[in-house]
């Protein structure tokens, strides 16, 4: 719940250096030790893409990052801070929001409603009192935040489940760039989706970063990610084996280190 | 090429979902429009069926008016816990645990009537009786959630456990009986109060309805119960404290319970502990004719009304044409799996995402 007035940010905002970044994070789950020594640095205004094959620790890497899962050992930092996180809404108040594979989308509520849930905005007065939305404003702000993204939709009152699945991941893009002011994390965003529609996702992340937002991406889709990505970082048995700049690396050379085959690209 | 160029030239996410069309004819093809145009033709058949039309008088509908708003109460109920994909099999059963502990605090209060059997004419009595309804209802409906909530029971399973611990509490409260004789005052302050020439119950329960329709629609509670019955993953994802809203419902739904015992108690000046076995499932069928979703996200507040008029009219209509009451259950449980399955039929297309 917030009050009007935040959401759709100002762009002359000074930027921290480093947006999130984890370093020698490590976390066991009973006998398994998910993560050994994990680390990524996202600057703000970069996409990094977080890679490695299934069970590399991944997804364990974003929910420490989120404060979904806490690490056992290792520091984060977000916005240049140092600091710990205990639920995902401390994440969210440093300005750390997160696309879930799944999009955590309300099928049945419009997309206003899903842009706006859990942040909702109340009339001011008597009627905010009663907990009434100001719904007219919410449509505004969405229509706003999408526009900024150049994501045009046919209507935002049409609940999500009439949506296209890639009209679904941009209102989920949208949503989480709204409600971050430091960091994007994506989890497989283009799974789900068709070839065209991954490029948009692709360009949607350039458009992010571009507005001084880090973005961290887990994805499969190699030959896309590395085109989007200025850094990779990749995790291989619960540790970063390689951090570096993706320019100039091969689909075959991060397919090879991501299963073990060889310890460096490069 | 710079990211603004690639964003302009590529075009963005295909638009073929489509816009939405005209209100008035989407709403003809919903639920609660089927089930009225149900409820006008049984009424119409009622009418010429029943003896001297007697269907059709306000006698009958005053005393459809005091039934249905036991039931639109009920059913209200329901229409919210269902939002959040919640049962409440055991509302019934809160009514009659609430009913006699009301009745208890009444009789206890108000003394023996004189000798003409009449009760001193203090309406002290009924209020402190009507909170303690409420006290028992939301203390009924703060478990039921607990229960759901916290300790992750199956809200079928919950409630159907509660249903059972509800039925034999009000048994131990009644000391295995209703408690009946209570003050007549109950039914001329309350039940035969007339506004602008409703009862004053339906009026209660109209407003209640109200309430639940704007609450869904308009507020910050509302949006979040839909989005805890469309994705609670997503619901809990957003921030929104999916286990406070679920008791908070369920403490709704106890309060609901609590007026429709008041009533009950108003008509009859005495608890029914046996008639209200079937008063949860009853609602959960006139909310879902309405069209309100089972599995939670959606709920159609007007159609729920529809379809509460469905099954109160039903009932009524039979006993006047004068059907052996065997044969209305049977009647009552056909119509409605018979509009149940129409719908489904209908709508086979329906698509959930």
């Amino acid at each position: 719940m917030t009050t009007a007035g935040d959401g759709v940010r100002s762009k002359v905002v000074l930027r921290p250096k480093v947006a999130i970044a984890g370093h020698h994070m490590a976390k066991s789950f009973g006998h398994v030790n998910a993560l050994t020594d994990a680390n990524v640095t996202v600057e703000s205004g970069k996409v990094v893409a977080l890679l490695g094959d299934n069970g590399a620790g991944k997804s364990t890497f974003l929910k420490c990052l989120l404060g979904i899962e806490k690490p056992s050992s290792g520091t984060l930092v977000i916005a240049d801070q140092e600091t710990t996180l205990d639920t995902v809404r401390d994440a969210q108040r440093l300005g750390v929001d997160c696309i879930h594979q799944d999009l955590a989308l309300a099928p049945a509520l419009s997309v206003v409603d899903n842009m706006f849930l859990g942040h909702q905005v109340r009339h001011r007065g008597v009627r905010g009192r009663l907990g009434v939305v100001a719904r007219r404003e919410m449509s505004e702000r969405a229509a706003a935040a999408l526009e900024e993204l150049s994501i045009r939709l046919p209507s935002l009152s049409v609940p999500v489940s009439d949506l296209s699945g890639g009209q679904r991941q941009a209102v989920a893009v949208a949503r989480a760039v709204m409600w971050s002011s430091t960091a994007v994390l994506m989890d497989e965003p283009t799974a789900a989706l068709g070839a065209r529609q991954s490029e948009i996702v692709c360009e949607l992340m350039r458009t992010v970063a571009a507005r001084g937002l880090g973005v961290l991406v887990v994805s499969h889709d190699l030959p896309r990610v590395l085109k989007v990505a200025d850094r990779v970082a990749i995790l291989w048995r619960g540790e970063t084996v390689v951090e570096t700049e993706a320019a100039g690396l091969t689909v075959p050379d991060v397919v090879a280190t991501m299963v073990g085959y060889r310890k460096a690209v490069a | 090429m710079s990211v603004e160029t690639m964003v302009a030239e590529t075009p963005q996410v295909d638009d073929r979902a489509r816009a939405p069309r005209n209100k008035a004819l989407d709403w003809l093809r919903t639920n609660a429009a089927w089930v009225l145009g149900l409820d006008v033709l049984i009424v119409i058949a009622f009418t010429i069926a029943s003896p001297g039309h007697v269907f059709w008088s306000a006698g009958n509908f005053q005393a459809l008016a005091l039934g249905g708003t036991q039931a639109l109460i009920l059913a209200m109920a329901l229409a919210m816990m269902l939002g959040a994909g919640q049962f409440d099999l055991s509302i019934g059963a809160n009514l009659v645990l609430c009913s006699v502990v009301a009745a208890r605090v009444i009789q206890a209060m108000a003394g023996a009537p004189d000798a003409q059997g009449n009760f001193s004419s203090s309406t002290g009595p009924f209020v402190v009786g009507f909170v303690a309804a409420m006290a028992t209802g939301l203390l009924f409906g703060l478990v039921n959630g607990a229960i759901i909530a916290y300790l992750n029971v199956n809200s079928l399973i919950a409630t159907l456990g509660t249903l059972g611990i509800g039925t034999g509490l009000a048994f131990v409260i009644g000391r295995g009986g209703d408690i009946g004789g209570l003050p007549n005052g109950l039914q001329t302050h309350f039940t035969s109060q007339l506004i602008l020439g409703v009862p004053a119950p339906a009026v209660v329960g109209l407003l209640l309805m109200v309430l639940v329709w704007a609450t869904l629609k308009f507020t910050v509670f509302g949006t979040n119960t839909l989005a805890i019955g469309s994705s609670r993953t997503a619901a809990a994802r957003a921030g929104i404290r999916v286990q406070r809203q679920i008791v908070h419902l369920a403490m709704f739904a106890g309060a609901c319970a609590a007026i429709a015992a008041f009533i009950d108690i108003s008509r009859y000046a005495s608890t029914a502990i046996n008639g209200h076995n079937q008063d949860g499932l009853a609602a959960l069928t006139a909310v879902v004719i309405g069209g309100t979703l089972l599995e939670g996200g959606k709920v159609d507040v007007i159609g729920a009304l529809f379809g509460t008029v469905l099954a109160v009219v039903l009932l009524n209509g039979l006993i006047i044409i004068d059907v052996p009451p065997y044969y209305q259950l049977v009647a009552t449980g056909a119509v409605l799996v018979l509009a149940v399955a129409v719908d489904q039929f209908r709508s086979g297309r329906r698509e959930r995402g």
